[in-house]
């Protein structure tokens, strides 16, 4: 077990960046169904505030139930976890998220307002999977994700 | 008339500043002398070295005025090429009385003002630039190839002063790359190899004009630092869709690669620009992900949701004993608040620890005024410095975290001693896990490691009293925990299990009611049924007292009414007793309004017979 490198943690920051964009975008695109559940395999693990729901079939359960969104990040944070090679990664994300269509008019109330989020992955590599793409060190998967509306 | 041309100064000084400051115009003293006198009387002109442009809206100014003046120039045919050249070649050659006599014609023609004599200029040496820049340009690779320009010929015979060149500035580079962007099809690949460039002033002006660039080369100039790389760095909005760069024989990657720091040199510049797939001819190494790649397929058909799928949930912790998850928080949480050094045992020796502060303003919270509230005096208090600067290193935030590796490296904080210096560096707090727990939320289960190990996957929110100001934050706190081992000095002191990963993310407060269990409404379109078929739920409640079979009926006859008018109608079927088509004639003959519609039912319903009724 090796110890982190600087190009571990330049590598897994560069993945967060990459993942956040990719992740956010399809969850509020219009094939969001298929699109958010490629992320994940049979055995992953994750809840929805409190909810849990069990793999790819789980989260495509969750997201046809679910309304559109709109996801802004604000922050967010990533680690390479020491152990396996190539690390496995824990990526904490804060941001706003409306649900619903679009509002054309601005409320004062307090239900109207974004929620503030707070969403945690592990991301680990997926042995099995083929490279697509030249300089890819390995593809990556959801492995748990803990989604709750924080404010 | 003659005598007085009333010019508009202020476009005419705008123009020839420009121009000046673009550096067009220096090269001929005889049409800045003719042109610089009514510009000083405008009270407009600066001389170029002081002018203090933002350069693109100076070049929109030129190109768009060019534009006008000279459409002919948008459909470059060979013969239009010439007389531009020509024109141009006798504007800043010997005689400039072609010009001179011309303006003087348009004046005298002119029952509008026309400041023509400068937008003739403008538009010649800008055309002059066009053309250079058609002439390199291979529309099938979409490749722009402006390699080597101090050797043109074009640009030799017309004095043109490329980026580079020793009396250059970045507006040259300006002018072609906002010349770049008119090319059809779009540019996607880029060649400045061998330009002389020493500083990237001359590249600044490539993601405002070509931002979809794909493909850049730089190879063979004399690009010295990385930070000139930050002026084009493919983040916040700059060019986030390169996919391929050479810096090849730049001192920026050569010194690098003399002094065994190709590591580095390859992580500063894949940092610097997220997509990037082939660094100077090789492959950057990179995390993968099934990306959603658009496929085509259309949107589902299935209408969107308009409400969640579930309610709000209790803290989930599965799998796991939850006394385990509850005897460490109750653990950590005190000694994080009075003792940060005897944390050292609850993290592995090579542990990660990093803090980040999200300063957004939480909007519901906003709303709810806490920030002003009088039950919470200390909020206006809190700072936010100690979290940004704090803490050896500062905020974490990757969102906002620009430039080189230093920062993004110095702010994560690497086995158990590094990471509770780090924690002591930052405020002290109070977290109340004992007195009141509803104010944190957990969610916890064991996750499987590559080499079947099992880890604890944690997330705890919940706020703290920050000290000394006693205001109040939230913060979100995401944990991968590992059994401590048998014998291990973490056993020893009480720990079962220690921290392999702590991220701390610092927020405003918002309060704990967010996770409250329980229904959660939508922000928009919430319970207003879409245009089609209502759902069985969008029908008023008193419906569930009719017979099945009225039940039926209304909802299919109401089914085909567009809102508003449906709600009105089924009020009137309410308090009527009408059915769906006489509660529409209803209100149709009492405009709409149902308390009149209601009105002329009272008065009338003597007379209705059994079918107008449920």
């Amino acid at each position: 077990m090796a110890n982190l490198t600087e190009k571990d943690i330049e590598l897994a920051s560069r993945a967060a960046e990459h993942f956040t964009r990719l992740y956010y975008t399809a969850y509020d695109g219009a094939t969001r169904v298929d699109d958010v559940a490629a992320f994940y395999r049979p055995t992953s693990s994750l809840t929805w505030n409190g909810n849990p729901k069990q793999g790819s079939e789980g989260v495509k359960e969750l997201m046809l139930g679910m309304p559109p969104t709109k996801h802004e990040v604000h922050s967010f944070d990533c680690h390479p976890i020491f152990g396996n090679q190539p690390p496995s990664l824990l990526v904490t994300v804060s941001g706003t998220v409306t649900h619903g269509t679009a509002s054309t008019v601005p409320s004062k109330s307090v239900d109207k307002q974004p929620r503030v989020f707070s969403q945690s992955f592990m991301l680990v590599p997926d042995a099995n999977a083929p490279q697509t793409q030249a300089g890819e060190v390995a593809k990556y998967y959801i492995h748990a994700d803990a989604m709750r509306f924080v404010g | 008339m003659l005598s007085s041309p009333t010019p508009p100064s202020g476009s005419r000084g705008l123009a020839a500043a420009t121009l000046r400051s673009v550096g067009l115009m220096d090269k001929d003293a005889r049409m800045k002398d003719a042109t610089e006198k009514p510009v000083r009387k405008g009270g407009v002109h600066k001389p170029a070295h002081k002018t203090r442009s933002h350069q693109p809206r100076a070049i929109d100014a030129i190109v768009g005025k060019n534009r006008s003046a000279a459409s002919s120039s948008r459909n470059p045919t060979a013969a239009a090429r010439i007389a531009v050249a020509n024109e141009s070649l006798s504007i800043r050659g010997a005689s400039s009385k072609v010009a001179a006599s011309s303006v003087a014609r348009l004046r005298r023609n002119a029952t509008t003002v026309n400041p023509g004599r400068l937008s003739g200029i403008t538009t010649t040496l800008v055309d002059l630039w066009r053309q250079f820049v058609q002439s390199r340009y291979n529309p099938e690779a979409k490749f722009l190839n402006l390699e080597n320009m101090l050797d043109d010929d074009f640009i030799k015979k017309n004095n043109l002063v490329p980026p580079g060149a020793p009396s250059s500035s970045q507006k040259e580079a300006a002018v072609i790359f906002k010349l770049a962007k008119e090319l059809k099809p779009p540019v996607e690949t880029l060649s400045l190899a061998r330009n002389g460039l020493t500083s990237s002033v001359h590249l600044a002006a490539i993601p405002h004009y070509l931002p979809n660039l794909k493909n850049l080369s730089l190879e063979g100039n004399a690009l010295r630092s990385y930070k000139d790389m930050d002026l084009i760095a493919g983040r916040n909005g700059k060019l986030e869709q390169l996919r391929e760069l050479i810096l090849t024989g730049n001192p920026v990657r050569e010194l690098q690669y003399q002094n065994n720091r190709v590591d580095k040199y390859k992580s500063e510049m894949s940092r610097r620009f997220p997509r990037l797939e082939i660094l100077d001819g090789e492959a950057v190494a990179k995390i993968g992900f099934d990306a959603p790649h658009a496929t085509g397929a259309s949107s589902s058909s299935v209408p969107a949701a308009t409400s969640f799928p579930f309610e709000m949930g209790g803290p989930f912790v599965t799998g796991v004993d939850g006394s385990v998850v509850s005897k460490f928080l109750m653990q950590f949480f005190p000694l994080f608040d009075s003792q940060r050094t005897a944390l050292f045992d609850a993290y592995h020796p090579s542990a990660t620890f990093s803090f980040s502060a999200n300063t957004n303003i939480p909007p519901r919270a906003r709303v709810e005024g806490f920030h002003y509230s009088k039950d919470m005096p200390n909020q206006r208090k809190l700072e936010w410095p100690p979290w940004l600067m704090g803490g050896l290193g500062g905020s974490r935030n990757l969102s906002r975290m620009k430039g080189g590796m230093e920062k993004m490296a110095k702010t994560l904080h690497i086995g158990s001693e590094a990471a509770v210096k780090a924690m002591m560096d930052l405020p002290a707090t109070e977290h109340d896990v004992v007195g009141a727990p509803e104010k944190f939320c957990i969610d916890a289960w064991p996750v499987s490691t590559a080499d079947g190990a099992m880890n604890l996957f944690l997330t705890i929110h919940g706020q703290f009293t920050e000290l000394p100001s006693r205001g109040i934050r939230s913060f979100d706190r995401s944990f991968i925990l590992t059994p401590a081992p048998e014998g291990s000095r973490a056993k020893q002191n009480g720990w079962d299990v220690v921290v392999l990963s702590d991220q701390l993310c610092v927020r405003a407060y918002s309060s704990h009611e967010a996770w409250r269990p329980g229904p959660m409404k939508i922000q928009t379109g919430d319970k207003t049924p879409r245009s089609g078929t209502p759902t069985a739920d969008a029908m008023p409640a008193w419906i569930a007292t009719l017979s099945h079979q009225a039940q039926t009926q209304i909802k299919e006859e109401a089914s085909v009414i567009p809102e508003p008018q449906r709600t009105l109608v089924l009020q009137v079927c309410q308090r009527t007793g009408l059915n769906v088509r006489f509660s529409v004639d209803c209100l149709g003959n009492n405009g709409w309004d149902l308390e009149r519609a209601v009105a002329n039912f009272e008065q009338v319903k003597g007379t209705l017979t059994r079918e107008a009724f449920l």
